[in-house]
C-alpha cells in the first residue's frame, strides 16, 4: 500500500501558516513544501517582536508534518458496522465516500430537530464537544455557525474542562478584574511567589520569552510545589509543599503582612481605601451597611466622622476599628435589615480579624513549608512590591507594583481554588498591584461581553464594582429546570451565560449524573446526536475508562476524526477533516490568552500547505454541506455574515455579506472574512482577500500597552476592585441554597457552604482522604498523592500518536513514567525503569517509576494524559494517566463546579521487565 | 580578521522545552533518535536540597577539536572560521572522531529507521542517504551561515543566517555570533557575565559558553552531591556519559591481534639476536605474526561503515595515528615480504622496528580517544604497548612449546616475559589506582575493577611466576613456559576486549559552575533579611 514515488524537487516554497495547537497560541511559522510535499517547519521570524515571544514557534509546531504524514489516520469517511459500542468491541469501520457520509449526519440532524429543539428532560437533543482550551474554535473553520444553525445544542459534556484549566481563577478572576487568565505583566515584574504555576512549560512562546528575558534582568521566582517542575526548575527557590494546601501558605503571607507587620505602613493605602472595597462598612448579618436612601454601601470618614455612601467625597475613610452607625443591610431575597445604632466594621477589620488565625506557624502545620520561609517570603513580597512608586506608560502615570502571585492548576482548581484565588487577589490590593504595570494582569475575557475588548466589558455596575453577569438566584428569575445537561446557570451563579459557559461549567457533571441521576433533577438523557472534534474525553476526563462507557452509550455519535482514538472508537460516522497543513482558516492575532499582552494587534492565516494526504476535507466545506443537506443553508450564512467565522461580514461600516442562499466555497466564505477583518482592522485603509493573507501571514496594527491595564480605566470611570469582602457571593449562594432547598435538592449543599464572603480555610487533603473511607477502603492503603503536570511538548496539542514529539519528550523527565522520590521508591523496593502499578479507589494505571529527587516523598506525578488503548503509536507508549485513576465525584466537586487532578493512590511494583535504558 | 562562530547558553533561560531540539532536526533531515542539538534534564542534590537544570549540549566546534586530528581521510575538518565539518562523501565511518569527542556529540547510523516504522512521502523528500555509516553531528548550519553572509545577512542577528537551533530557541537561551567580533551578541554576553566551557580541562577550548548567573541568581560552585560517585552512577543521569557502541568486538579484535602480532615480532626478533634462532624460524614467526595482525585488520575493517572507501584512510598520516597505522603495517609487510627474499639482520630488524610502529600507532590510536575517559589516561600508551610486548612473548612461548626448539632456543625468552609481564601488571596497578583522579567515570571504574583481580593474577602475576619458574627449573617444562604464554595472550585479549567494550563510557557532562537555585541549600539568597 505504502508506495512512495521517488523524489523530484521541482517546486519548493514556503507557506505562512499559524500554530494554534495550545492556548497560548497563535504563533506563526512557516511551511516548506517541495514537490506539494510538506518537508520542513520553521518560525516565521519576519513578524520579530511585533509577537511578544519574538518571532519563534514552539516544539509542538514541529509535530505537524509527521502529524500530516502520519499513515495511521483515517483516510475516507467511515461507517460503523457493528451496532455494540464499547472498548471491547470492535467498530467494524468501513470506507464509505463523502456524499454518503455527509448524506448520512445531514439525514440524522434533520431527524433531530424535527423530533424538537429538546428532550424530554428539556435538554439539546444535539450535543458537542471540543477540547483544548478553545483552541478548536482556531481550527474548525465555520462549523461554529452550522452549530448556530441548529439552534439548541449542548455544550456542556466536558472533556476535561474544569479539570484541565484554570477554573477558579477564570470564573473568579474575571469578577474581580475581567481575567479570565492572569498573568504577570511579565515584561516589568521583579517578584513572582507561583504556587505549581507551570508557565514555563504552559505559558507558552510569549510567556517563556518573557519571563527568560525576566531572570536575565533580575526576575525572582519562588515556586511553591509539591514537585520540581519545569518551571520550579528556573525559579530561584522551591519550596516543597504538601499537595492542596496552598491557601494555608497563601494566607500566612497575608497574615504576615496585616497581623505581624506594620500593615499601615507597607499596604498601598490610597489603592485599598479608595479603589477596593476594603473600607466599605460590614453590617451584623454579613452584608454591606448601605444608605437607606440610595442603598449605596457606606463608608466611614474619620475626617468628620461621619458614614458616607462610597461615592461621596471622602477624606480619611476607616480601614479598622468598629463603628457605630445607622444603615441598612440589603440581604438575599430582596430582605433588608435597617439599623440604627449598629456597630459595623469596614471589610478590611473584617479582614483583618479573619486571617488572625492563619499564621505562619499554623500554616507550617498545615502546608508543611517553613515559617520562617513563608515569613520571608511576604518581607520579599512587600519589599519587591516599590509601594508608593510610579511609572509612565504612554504619556500616563501609573502606580508600579513589580510583584505578582502564579496559581498553577492544581492549585486554583476544585476546591480551595476560591481561597486561592481569593487570598493571591488580596495578597495583589494589599500592595496595589492589580492591573497595574509590574503587578498582575488579566489578559481577556470570555464571561462578560464584549469579548474581543477586556476594558470594555469593565462597566460600572452597583456598589462602585464592576458590573458580572452572574446567573440568577432569586425567586423569580432563577432558572428551575437547567437548560443543559450540566446545569450551569442553575447551580453555578458566578459562572455565567456566555458561549464559554458551559465548558466552564460543572463539564464532567452530565458524565456523572448519566451514571448516578440526582434526586429532584430532571432524568439525565443521552444526546440523540452527539459532535467531537479535536477532542478525546475516553483519555482526557476524570475517571477516563468510566467516560468512555458513557461516550460508548450515545446513540450516534459523529467524530471528526484524525486518526482512530478511544472516542472515536464509540462514533457511528467518522468524517476526516483537513488538519492543520491541509485547511483554511483566519483568525484573529494578539490579546488573548496567556502571557499575550501585545503592542499590536491583527489577523492571521492558515492556509493548505498540501492536500491530497488522505481524502479529507476542510472543516468549512464540511459545514457548508451539512448545512446544505440538512437545509440549514440560509440560516448557516446568516450566521456567517454575523460574525461565525471570526469577523462580521456585514455592519454600518461595510458589507462584504454572502448570498445566504447558496452554498459558498470555502475560499469564497474566507475571502470575505479576510476582506471584513483587514477593513475593520485598518477602518477601511487597507482591505485585502484571502490571497493576500496567503502571501503575507498576517496582518497587524498597533494596540497600546495603557489598554493591558484596567486600572487607568476603573479609576477614570470611578470604579473599585471589589475586594476583600464578597458581599455578592454571599448573597448569591444564600439564595441558591433556598432555591435549590425549595426542589428538595440536597445534593448541592457541601457546594453551597463555598459561598462565605471570607472563604474560610478547610484542610482540603482532608476531601480527598475522606473519598477514599467513603469507598469503602482504608486511607492507610492508598498513602500517596497522585498529581499531574503538564508538558510544552505535548498540551493541548493531540500529538501523542506523533513519534518525534515522543523522541524529544524523551529528554524531559517523567516522559518514561511516574515520577517518584527515590527515599519512597527505595521503600518501595522500586529502582529506575521498574514496571509499577498505581490504585486509586477509582481505577489503576499502569507504567514505569522514573526516580527523582525533586517531589516530595509522599507525592507521586505523572505528566500530561496518555493511557491511550487505541490511538495508533500513543498505545504502544506505555505511559500511565491520572485520569485513569481521579474520581468523577459530586464530593470532590467545589462550589464552582469543578474539581482538581489530584487523588490518593498506592503504587505497587508492577510485573514484566524493567523498562529498557535510553 | 577571521570570524570565530560560536555560541552562549544561558542556562537560566533555558527551560529545557526542545524547541532547539526539534528545530534542527527540522532544519538537518536527522533521522529517529539522531539529535545533533539536545537539551539535558539535570537534577542535582538530594531531597530536599535539589536543584533542577536544563543544559544545551552538542557539538562545541572545539577551537582544538580532539575529533579532526583524528580523522584518518580529512572528513572531518576545521574550517577558518572555527567551524568543524563533515564531508560525507570522504568520510569511511571508522567512528575515531566518535570516540575522541568529550561531549557526545557525534552519532553513526548504520540501520535506517522510519518513524512510523514505515517510509513517510515526508522522509523520502527529507532522506539524506550519504550519511549512513558515517559519521555525523552538529555543524552549527553552516550552510545557513554561509548563505546568508552571502546574501549580505548577520548571522546571530538574522535568524536565516544563524543556526536553527539558536533561531529557534523561545528563551533566547542559545545566541550565535562571531567571538572575534567585540560588538557580536556573544562576545558581549561573555564579557558582561562569567561564563565557562565544558571540560575546558581537556583543553579543548568548546566554543560553547554558558552563562550560569542573574542578578537573583548567582552562582555556586559544584559541590560534592552534584558530582559524587553515587550520581555518576546512575545510568539514567543524563550527566552520565552511556557505554560508548561505535567501537565494538571487532575494533578490540584490531587491537587484541595487532598487540599480540606486532609483540611476536619485537620477541621473535629479540629470540634471534640472542637464541639466535635463525633466518627460517624468524621468517615462520613473521608469517605468524603478519597472519595474525591481517586478522585484527580484517575485523577493523568489518567494523567501519562505508567498507569500500576503506583506502581513504592513508590520506591523514600528518594528523591521524589511524594512517599511519596503515603506513607502519604496510612499511611492515613490504619489509617482511623483502625479508623472504632477501633474509636477513637488516630486514629482520626492519620489521621489528615496522612492528614496533605499527604497535605504537595502535596505542596513539586508542589514547586519541579522547571522549573515553578509560582510554585517555595517561598510562595508557605505556600500558598498551607494554602489554603488546608481553602478549607477543607469550605467544612465543606458546609457538615455542610446540615447536622442537633446543634449549638454547629459550634464551632471553623468559627473561622477556618476565620483565614485560612486571612492566604491565605494574602499569595496570597504576591504571586502577589512579583511575579516578584521572576522571575516569565510576560506571568505567567498577567494570574496570571487577575484572582486575582477572587480569593481574592471571594475565600478569601467574605469567610472571611461571616465566620465574620456567627460568629456574632445569630442564625446562614445555609447559610452564606454555602456559605462562596461553595466559598472556588471553589476559591481554581479555583486558583490552573489557577497556574497549565495557568499561569505554562516554565523558559524561560536568558544570564548571551551577546557579544557585532549588529548594534548601540551594536556594537563592533571600532578597531581605530572615524574620
Amino acid at each position: 500500500m505504502n508506495v512512495i514515488p521517488p523524489k523530484k524537487t521541482t517546486e519548493k516554497k514556503k507557506l505562512p501558516i499559524f500554530c494554534n495547537q495550545c492556548v497560548a497560541g497563535p504563533d506563526l511559522m512557516m511551511v516548506e513544501v517541495e514537490d506539494g510535499i510538506a518537508t520542513r517547519i520553521d518560525s516565521n521570524y519576519k513578524i520579530g517582536d511585533a509577537h511578544p515571544g519574538g518571532g519563534p514557534v514552539c516544539v509542538k509546531a514541529f509535530g505537524l508534518i509527521q502529524k500530516t504524514y502520519n499513515p495511521n489516520r483515517i483516510k475516507q469517511p467511515m461507517k460503523r458496522t457493528n451496532p455494540k459500542k464499547g472498548r471491547e468491541h470492535d467498530p467494524d469501520f468501513v470506507p464509505i465516500s463523502w456524499d454518503e457520509a455527509l448524506d448520512t449526519v445531514a439525514a440524522k440532524i434533520r431527524e433531530v430537530m424535527d423530533s424538537g429543539p429538546t428532550d424530554e428532560s428539556g435538554f439539546p437533543r444535539i450535543a458537542a464537544t471540543f477540547g483544548g482550551g478553545g483552541t478548536p474554535t482556531q481550527y474548525m473553520g465555520t462549523f461554529p455557525a452550522l452549530l448556530r444553525a441548529f439552534g439548541n445544542v449542548d455544550f456542556g459534556f466536558g472533556a476535561g474542562q474544569g479539570v484541565k484549566c484554570y477554573h477558579s481563577e477564570h470564573v473568579y478572576g474575571e469578577l474581580w478584574h475581567r481575567a479570565f487568565i492572569l498573568t504577570p505583566d511579565t515584561p516589568l515584574t521583579d517578584y513572582i511567589i507561583s504556587f505549581g504555576h507551570n508557565g514555563d512549560a504552559s505559558g507558552g512562546v510569549a510567556g517563556v520569552k518573557r519571563h527568560a528575558d525576566g531572570r536575565a534582568r533580575g526576575l525572582k521566582r519562588v515556586q511553591v510545589e509539591p514537585h520540581l517542575s519545569v518551571t520550579g526548575a528556573l525559579a530561584a527557590e522551591w519550596i516543597p509543599i504538601k499537595p492542596k494546601t496552598d491557601a494555608a501558605f497563601l494566607y500566612a503571607l497575608i497574615h504576615r503582612i496585616l497581623i505581624e507587620r506594620d500593615w499601615r505602613a507597607i499596604c498601598d493605602m490610597p489603592f485599598l481605601q479608595f479603589d477596593t472595597s476594603a473600607p466599605y462598612l460590614v453590617g451584623p448579618n454579613g452584608y454591606f451597611l448601605r444608605d437607606p436612601e440610595n442603598r449605596k454601601p457606606l463608608i466611614y470618614d474619620l475626617a468628620d466622622e461621619t458614614a458616607k455612601p462610597f461615592d461621596a467625597e471622602i477624606a480619611d475613610p476607616a480601614m479598622e476599628g468598629t463603628f457605630t452607625v445607622s444603615g441598612l443591610e440589603a440581604g438575599p431575597d430582596g430582605e433588608d435589615w435597617t439599623h440604627t445604632g449598629v456597630v459595623a466594621a469596614p471589610a478590611h477589620q473584617k479582614l483583618i480579624d479573619f486571617i488572625r488565625p492563619y499564621s505562619p506557624e499554623w500554616a507550617e502545620r498545615e502546608c508543611d513549608a517553613s515559617a520562617a520561609r513563608m515569613r520571608q517570603v511576604a518581607d520579599e513580597f512587600i519589599a519587591a512590591a516599590r509601594v508608593g512608586e510610579t511609572i509612565e506608560i504612554e504619556g500616563r502615570t501609573l502606580p508600579y507594583r513589580p510583584v505578582a502571585v502564579m496559581l498553577g492548576k492544581t492549585v486554583n482548581n476544585g476546591w480551595g481554588g476560591y481561597n486561592t484565588c481569593w487570598a493571591r487577589t488580596q495578597l495583589m490590593c494589599l500592595v496595589g498591584g492589580l492591573e497595574v504595570p509590574g503587578g498582575m494582569l488579566g489578559t481577556m475575557v470570555k464571561l462578560n461581553r464584549p469579548a474581543q475588548e477586556r476594558y470594555l466589558s469593565a462597566k460600572p455596575g452597583e456598589d462602585g464594582f464592576m458590573e458580572y453577569p452572574f446567573n440568577a438566584t432569586s425567586k423569580n428569575e432563577w432558572q428551575r429546570n437547567p437548560h443543559i445537561r450540566n446545569a450551569y446557570r442553575t447551580l453555578v451563579p458566578i459562572v455565567g451565560n456566555s458561549p464559554w459557559s458551559p465548558a466552564l461549567g460543572p463539564a464532567h457533571l452530565p458524565w456523572l449524573f448519566l451514571k448516578e441521576p440526582p434526586d429532584h433533577w430532571p432524568k439525565p438523557t443521552r444526546p440523540d446526536l452527539w459532535f467531537c472534534y479535536r477532542t478525546n474525553p475516553a483519555i482526557s476526563s476524570w475517571n477516563a475508562p468510566e467516560v468512555a462507557e458513557r461516550v460508548a452509550e450515545f446513540p450516534f455519535t459523529v467524530a471528526f476524526a484524525y486518526v482512530p482514538d478511544e472516542t472515536n472508537h464509540m462514533a457511528d460516522i467518522l468524517l476526516p477533516e483537513a488538519t492543520d497543513l491541509e485547511s483554511l482558516q483566519l483568525i484573529p492575532l494578539s490579546n488573548k490568552s496567556v502571557e499575550q499582552m501585545w503592542t499590536a494587534r491583527g489577523w492571521t492565516i492558515r492556509q493548505p500547505a498540501v492536500g491530497g494526504v488522505v481524502d479529507c476535507k476542510d472543516m468549512t466545506d464540511i459545514a457548508t454541506e451539512l448545512a446544505k443537506r440538512a437545509g440549514l443553508l440560509e440560516k448557516y450564512n446568516e450566521g456567517i455574515n454575523r460574525g461565525a467565522g471570526g469577523a462580521r461580514l456585514v455592519c454600518d461600516d461595510y458589507d462584504y455579506g454572502l448570498d445566504e442562499s447558496v452554498a459558498h466555497p470555502v475560499e469564497e466564505i474566507w475571502d470575505r472574512v479576510a476582506k471584513a477583518a483587514s477593513h475593520e482592522l485598518t477602518h477601511g485603509e487597507q482591505v485585502v482577500g484571502i490571497d493576500w493573507f496567503k502571501e503575507n501571514g498576517y496582518m497587524l496594527r498597533p494596540f497600546p500597552q495603557l489598554l493591558w491595564y484596567l486600572y487607568p480605566y476603573l479609576k477614570d470611570r470611578g470604579m473599585r476592585f471589589e475586594h476583600p469582602y464578597q458581599e455578592r457571593i454571599l448573597r448569591h449562594g444564600t439564595q441558591l441554597a433556598r432555591r435549590l432547598h425549595e426542589i428538595g435538592v440536597q445534593w448541592w449543599d457541601r457546594q453551597l457552604e463555598e459561598y462565605e464572603p471570607l472563604p474560610t480555610y478547610k484542610p482540603f487533603p482532608d476531601l480527598w482522604i475522606e473519598h477514599v473511607r467513603d469507598a469503602g477502603k482504608d486511607p492507610d492503603d492508598y498513602p500517596l498523592w497522585a498529581i499531574t503536570a503538564r508538558s510544552m511538548q505535548y498540551s493541548w496539542g493531540a500529538n501523542a500518536g506523533i513519534p518525534m514529539i515522543n523522541e524529544v519528550a524523551q529528554n524531559v523527565t517523567g516522559h518514561k513514567g511516574v515520577i517518584i522520590n527515590r527515599q519512597t521508591a527505595k521503600k518501595l523496593g522500586l529502582v529506575e525503569g521498574d514496571p509499577v502499578v498505581l490504585e486509586s479507589v477509582t481505577g489503576q494505571t499502569k507504567g514505569y517509576a522514573v526516580v527523582r529527587e525533586g517531589i516530595r516523598p509522599d507525592t507521586v506525578l505523572m505528566i500530561g494524559q496518555f493511557d491511550h488503548w487505541k490511538m495508533p503509536y500513543a498505545k504502544d507508549l506505555k505511559l500511565p494517566s491520572l485520569n485513569s485513576l481521579t474520581p468523577l465525584s459530586l464530593n470532590l466537586t467545589d462550589a464552582s463546579g469543578s474539581g482538581a487532578d489530584l487523588c490518593r493512590v498506592r503504587v505497587i511494583k508492577g510485573e514484566g521487565p524493567r523498562r529498557q535504558s535510553s | 580578521m577571521t570570524a570565530r562562530w560560536g555560541m552562549t547558553v544561558d542556562v537560566n533561560r533555558c527551560v529545557g522545552c526542545q524547541t532547539c531540539t526539534v528545530a534542527c532536526k527540522h532544519a538537518n533531515d536527522t533521522v529517529p533518535h539522531v539529535q545533533w542539538r539536545r537539551v539535558l534534564d539535570v537534577e542535582t542534590g538530594k531531597y530536599p536540597d535539589v536543584e533542577r537544570l536544563f543544559l544545551v549540549v552538542g557539538c562545541q566546534h572545539c577551537a582544538e577539536p580532539p575529533c579532526v586530528p583524528v580523522c584518518p581521510t580529512g572528513a572531518t575538518a576545521q574550517r577558518a572560521d572555527g567551524l568543524v565539518t563533515m564531508d560525507y562523501d570522504t568520510c569511511i565511518g571508522c567512528a575515531s572522531c566518535a570516540v575522541a569527542c568529550p561531549y557526545q556529540a557525534r552519532t553513526l547510523v548504520h540501520d535506517r529507521e522510519w518513524y512510523y516504522g514505515t517510509e513517510t512521502l515526508q522522509e523520502r523528500y527529507v532522506d539524506h542517504p550519504e550519511r549512513m555509516g558515517v559519521a555525523q553531528k552538529c555543524t552549527f548550519c553552516n550552510t545557513r551561515v554561509d548563505d546568508g553572509l552571502e546574501a549580505g545577512l548577520k548571522p546571530g542577528i538574522d535568524p536565516d543566517a544563524t543556526p536553527a537551533c539558536a533561531a529557534a530557541c523561545i528563551a533566547d537561551a542559545i545566541k550565535f555570533g562571531d567571538f572575534n567580533d567585540p560588538e557580536s551578541i556573544v562576545s558581549k554576553l561573555v564579557s558582561e557575565k562569567p561564563s565557562f566551557q565544558i571540560h575546558a580541562e581537556l583543553g579543548t577550548d568548546p566554543q560553547i559558553k554558558y552563562l550560569y548567573d542573574t542578578p537573583t541568581v548567582p552562582g555556586r560552585d559544584p559541590d560534592a552531591a552534584d558530582t559524587d560517585d553515587e550520581a555518576l552512577s546512575d545510568p539514567e543521569n543524563p550527566m552520565v556519559g552511556p557505554l560508548q557502541t561505535f567501537w565494538d568486538m571487532r575494533a578490540a579484535m584490531n587491537f587484541i591481534m595487532g598487540g599480540v602480532g606486532a609483540g611476536l615480532v619485537i620477541a621473535a626478533y629479540l629470540s634471534y639476536l640472542i637464541a639466535g634462532i635463525g633466518d627460517e624460524a624468524m621468517l615462520g614467526l613473521l608469517m605468524i605474526a603478519g597472519l595474525i595482525i591481517a586478522v585484527g585488520l580484517f575485523f577493523v575493517w568489518l567494523k567501519i561503515g562505508r567498507k569500500l572507501r576503506a583506502p581513504l584512510v592513508i590520506l591523514r598520516p600528518n594528523t591521524s595515528w589511524m594512517s599511519r597505522e596503515v603506513y607502519a603495517v604496510g612499511l611492515f609487510y613490504l619489509a617482511a615480504i623483502a625479508d623472504w627474499f632477501w633474509p636477513g639482520a637488516v630486514l629482520h630488524l626492519l620489521t621489528a622496528v615496522a612492528a614496533a610502529l605499527f604497535l605504537y600507532c595502535q596505542v596513539r590510536i586508542l589514547h586519541a580517544g579522547m571522549g573515553i575517559p578509560a582510554w585517555r589516561v595517561p598510562v595508557m600508551p605505556a600500558l598498551l604497548f607494554a602489554s603488546g610486548l608481553l602478549e607477543g612473548a607469550g605467544l612465543l612461548a606458546v609457538i615455542y612449546a610446540f615447536a622442537d626448539m633446543p634449549a638454547n632456543g629459550w634464551a632471553g625468552l623468559f627473561e622477556w616475559g618476565a620483565l614485560t609481564a612486571v612492566a604491565t601488571g605494574a602499569l595496570w596497578l597504576v591504571y586502577l589506582v589512579k583511575a579516578k583522579s584521572w576522571g575516569i567515570p565510576p560506571l568505567s571504574r567498577a567494570v574496570l575493577n571487577r575484572v582486575a583481580p582477572w587480569v593481574i593474577l592471571g594475565g600478569h602475576a601467574a605469567p610472571l611466576a611461571l616465566f620465574a619458574a620456567a627460568l629456574f627449573a632445569q630442564p625446562v617444562s614445555l609447559f610452564i613456559p606454555g602456559l605462562a604464554g596461553v595466559l598472556t595472550v588471553a589476559g591481554g585479549a581479555f583486558w583490552k576486549a573489557v577497556v574497549i567494550t565495557r568499561a569505554a563510557h562516554q565523558q559524561g557532562f560536568a558544570l564548571a559552575k551551577m546557579p544557585r537555585r532549588g529548594s534548601g541549600r540551594y536556594a537563592a539568597p533571600s532578597l531581605v533579611e530572615a524574620a
